[in-house]
């Protein structure tokens, strides 16, 4: 199982918001422990494609200087399950954004059936967490995570 | 925008509701942030966040939680208590704050005591004005 | 790669509150990805620990009435720390209210003292019946599928 919850941007306007995709298959290993029988995506897993996709927004806005971190899931909402053969949209948007955090709003839907509103709070753990140790470099904005950015940012 | 100190405080109690999650009733202008209502440090930027957004202005964190520049300042600590000089900067940065009984025993530990609902209060008012 | 949260339960008052523990170690394959050279456990799936417990929690107190249990809103989670490979974290739920197709729940997760994450939560259960009465035969191999995983929880 890899940890990428979204498979490409299909909107990207720095500093400001970003629209991805995640299509949802019955290749997913993990949908067929949630639940035996009738696999349905995980409701956390849509928060992490949220936090990927308003992760990598933030990153972005700040150059990938800062390592940024999913410090608090504001509020989240689901209106309705998700399932194989499905294709999410996930749009997040900026609100706020500081040095030490920034704050995103956003929603998920499936064609024009709203699934979930999901606000977040990253924060950028170098300008806090202080006492705690970790490597230098940028391990949060992998190559991975820049390929799904090539010939879309504006 | 001409605010009442009353709705003032009542658009506070809202931010403060949403941002820690802590009923309406547990919201009293003595009530100090962390102590009484349970935030942390990631709290407090979420607060100065939609504190923006509630009263549309502009807040840099530490006019409002002046901790960090004090605490990293050895000319304004000594064994954990803030010194006369710690004390002169306090009183600048947070001018919307009464520190008299904090003066008496200045730990930084006790800094804290400091950011109550009515500091908040009474920094978003001088900034309306 | 299974995608389970808890290892086991502890504690279990009905209705009331229960208690799980989960061990993190490098076997598990996403901390190749989160993140290379410092592997923690993602804050979802601290997440998921929580909701996972309180699902058992409405499970139990139904007595597995229904076949899907799923999280409806999430509000205040907090992220702490971190928690790495070696260690082990106990999650502690308690049930706001339980009632025949909502729950809420408070819930906490702290490893070797240090608080890791923390928040408030609901969730909602059905059957897929409820919708569609054809689908009776679905929900009954899911609730079968989640007793027999209850009996490995309790071992």
């Amino acid at each position: 199982m890899r940890w990428i919850w979204i498979d490409k941007f299909t909107e990207f306007h720095s500093g400001q918001s970003a629209v991805a995709v995640k299509n949802v298959t019955l290749a997913e290993e993990h949908l067929h422990d949630h639940f035996p029988g009738f696999p349905v995506m995980p409701e956390c897993l849509m928060i992490e494609a949220m936090a990927q996709t308003a992760g990598i927004l933030v990153g972005e806005a700040k150059k990938f200087q800062e390592k940024v971190i999913l410090a608090k899931i504001k509020k989240c909402v689901f209106f309705d399950y998700v399932k194989p053969g499905d294709t999410l949209k996930i749009e997040a948007k900026i609100e706020s954004i500081a040095p030490e955090a920034a704050g995103t709003t956003g929603k998920i839907t499936r064609q024009d059936k709203l699934i979930a509103e999901i606000d977040l709070m990253f924060s950028h753990i170098d300008k806090n967490l202080g006492g705690k140790k970790f490597p230098e470099e940028n391990f949060v904005f992998t190559d991975t995570f820049k390929s799904l950015m090539q010939g879309i940012a504006d | 925008m001409v605010m009442t100190r009353d709705e003032i405080f009542e658009k506070v109690q809202t931010v403060l509701v949403d941002a820690l999650g802590v009923d309406e009733e547990e919201i009293t202008p003595k009530s100090t942030l962390m102590a009484d209502l349970g935030a942390e440090s990631i709290d407090f930027l979420d607060i100065v966040f939609r504190l923006e957004k509630a009263f549309g202005i502009k807040i840099p964190r530490e006019e409002l939680f002046p901790a960090e520049s004090l605490m990293n300042n050895p000319d304004l600590i000594s064994n954990g208590k803030l010194t006369a000089a710690g004390l002169a900067e306090l009183r600048t940065r947070m001018p919307h704050t009464d520190i008299t009984e904090f003066q008496k025993d200045p730990s930084i530990n006790k800094l804290g005591s400091l950011f109550t609902v009515n500091a908040i209060v009474n920094y978003i008012e001088t900034k309306l004005k | 790669m299974r995608f389970i949260l808890i290892d086991k339960i502890v504690l279990l008052e009905a209705g009331k509150r229960i208690k799980a523990v989960k061990c993190v170690s490098l076997a598990e394959e996403y901390l190749a990805d989160h993140f290379p050279v410092f592997p923690v456990l993602p804050g979802v799936l601290l997440l998921q620990g929580l909701i996972e417990s309180a699902s058992w929690l409405v499970r139990e107190t139904e007595n597995f009435a229904h076949s899907m249990i799923l999280l409806e809103e999430a509000r205040n989670i907090k992220y702490k720390s971190f928690l790495a490979p070696g260690s082990q974290i106990e999650y502690t739920v308690d049930a706001k209210t339980i009632e025949e197709n909502i729950s809420s729940f408070t819930g906490i997760g702290i490893s070797e003292g240090q608080e890791i994450v923390q928040g408030s939560f609901g969730l909602r259960h059905f059957n897929l019946a409820d919708e569609n009465p054809a689908m009776a035969a679905v929900d009954d191999r899911v609730i079968e599928n989640m007793k027999k995983r209850w009996q490995l929880l309790r071992q």
